[in-house]
């Protein structure tokens, strides 16, 4: 029994206090403003990721270019890039601390911390859902962001300015590295 | 009670009120700090370093732990201190110890094994010129939109005495054709041309971003410029012609009876131009 108990710690505890990191393979991030004569949705796969894991916890980093969603204009894209700010501060930056144990769950409630625009929000319990393919990990769900999140003054088309949610839809597939 | 012992008492008070005195000018009676330092399995670091620094002096004294893990910080004044240790393979900890005057203190630290750290912008490639922007950048930005708010908005505002220039058309031609009617239509003309061209200022001398290729419905905005922007020049050039020859009491002959095609052409694609960056196509 004792030899038994030995070799479990031998074989288990190196498993279960191993240091893993994830990288994130493909994105699509889209967000979606409503103004009261369109619905635009610019949607980027320009985002980056890491993950690290270190005594059962796991830290997340996701950044993307602000310039590079495309909502189809690029005159709306520009003047997106303006009143986000995005000359300034040009990457929208994620950060998230998980539980490693998450990896296991259907559905992942996390509490993000969000950079955009030089200024920062977080959004508690964010649920995500969560489908594991072989080696890759699925992950989708919205962020409800708002452009007051940001201080940043609603952009107008036709002196009409468009809405205050600009809710972000997120699909990413990681990877362990 | 005799003189000899009232001298002595007396004696005695005075050397005791001399101490109290002079107590700050004495040397301040120091604290040794010491500990054990372990990993979270309990095993004893040797080796680790032990620095004290002292938050309101800034003053520190560094030690090694010795084999058993035990380190000592002898001759330390009192004060709040902030003791961090560092050693290899082990994240490093800090803890904040507070010394009394004379009193020994202990201060036993456990580290954990140093992991990876939390990934960074560096990490995920963004290169310095990616992940920083800049003032200037944003000025231009911000400079662009300010401009092309204002093309907008005198777009918008031009559409009108566009669209009364064409109305009063009627009474500039043809056979009710007035000298009033030219007037009108004319002048209304000339108002549509000035505020045109200046709407036409804000867009061609709005800053260029580098590196973003026009694409979506800007680009049919833009293709449409090419030709009501001919139009706005040919236009008024034309019905100077037609607003002459009419005045003599001429029939419109010659280039100049292309005016009420140029203007038509102008008009529309002016319009198209609006519609474009208003309606989703």
């Amino acid at each position: 029994m004792k030899t038994f108990g030995v070799t479990i710690l031998l074989l288990g505890a190196p498993w279960m206090l191993a240091d893993s990191q994830w990288v994130l393979e493909k994105s699509t991030l889209s967000y979606h403003i409503s103004h009261p004569l369109h619905q635009v949705d610019g949607v980027s796969h320009a985002a980056r990721g890491k993950g690290v894991c270190h005594g059962g916890q796991c830290d997340f980093l996701i950044a993307v270019p602000v310039k590079s969603f495309d909502s189809g204009d690029s005159n709306r894209d520009l003047h997106m890039l303006q009143v986000t700010r995005g000359g300034e501060f040009p990457l929208v930056t994620v950060k998230l601390r998980l539980a490693e144990d998450a990896a296991s769950s259907p559905t992942i409630h996390a509490d993000l911390e969000i950079q955009f625009g030089g200024q920062t929000a977080h959004y508690n319990q964010v649920p995500f859902q969560h489908v594991t393919q072989g080696n890759e990990n699925k992950i989708t769900g919205t962020i409800p962001a708002t452009l007051s999140d940001f201080k940043i003054d609603p952009p107008s088309l036709l002196t009409m300015p468009v809405k205050n949610d600009i809710p972000v839809r997120v699909e990413m597939t990681w990877r362990p590295m | 009670m005799s003189f000899r012992s009232k001298i002595v008492e007396l004696s005695r008070h005075v050397l005791l009120l001399t101490l109290i005195g002079t107590a700050p000018l004495w040397p301040q009676a120091t604290s040794t700090l010491s500990g054990a330092i372990t990993n979270t399995s309990g095993v004893a670091v040797a080796n680790a370093k032990v620095l004290a620094r002292n938050t309101a002096t800034g003053q520190t004294m560094e030690v090694q732990t010795n084999a058993a893990g035990v380190y000592s910080v002898p001759n330390l004044p009192p004060g709040d201190y902030q003791v961090s240790v560092s050693a290899e393979g082990l994240s490093p900890k800090a803890s904040n110890v507070t010394l009394a005057g004379g009193l020994p203190q202990t201060l036993n630290l456990s580290l954990e094994a140093a992991g990876p750290e939390a990934p960074s912008l560096k990490d995920l490639g963004f290169t310095p010129e990616q992940s920083q922007g800049s003032a200037a950048n944003q000025a231009l930005l911000d400079r662009r939109s300010h401009m092309l708010r204002i093309h907008q908005r005198l777009g918008l505002i031009t559409a009108a005495p566009l669209l009364a220039t064409v109305i009063t058309s009627n009474g500039a031609a043809g056979r009710r054709s007035t000298a009033s009617g030219r007037d009108l239509h004319a002048t209304l003309g000339s108002v549509t041309a000035g505020l045109y061209f200046t709407t036409a200022y804000f867009s061609i001398f709005a800053p260029k971003v580098p590196g973003t290729p026009t694409r979506g419905p800007i680009k049919l905005h833009k293709v449409l410029a090419w030709i009501h922007g001919p139009g706005m020049i040919l236009t008024p050039a034309l019905g100077a012609m037609a607003f002459e020859q009419r005045s003599n009491g001429q029939k419109v002959h010659g280039i100049a009876s292309a005016h009420g095609v140029v203007a038509a052409t102008t008009a529309i694609a002016y319009g198209l131009a609006i519609a474009s960056v208003s309606i989703k196509f």
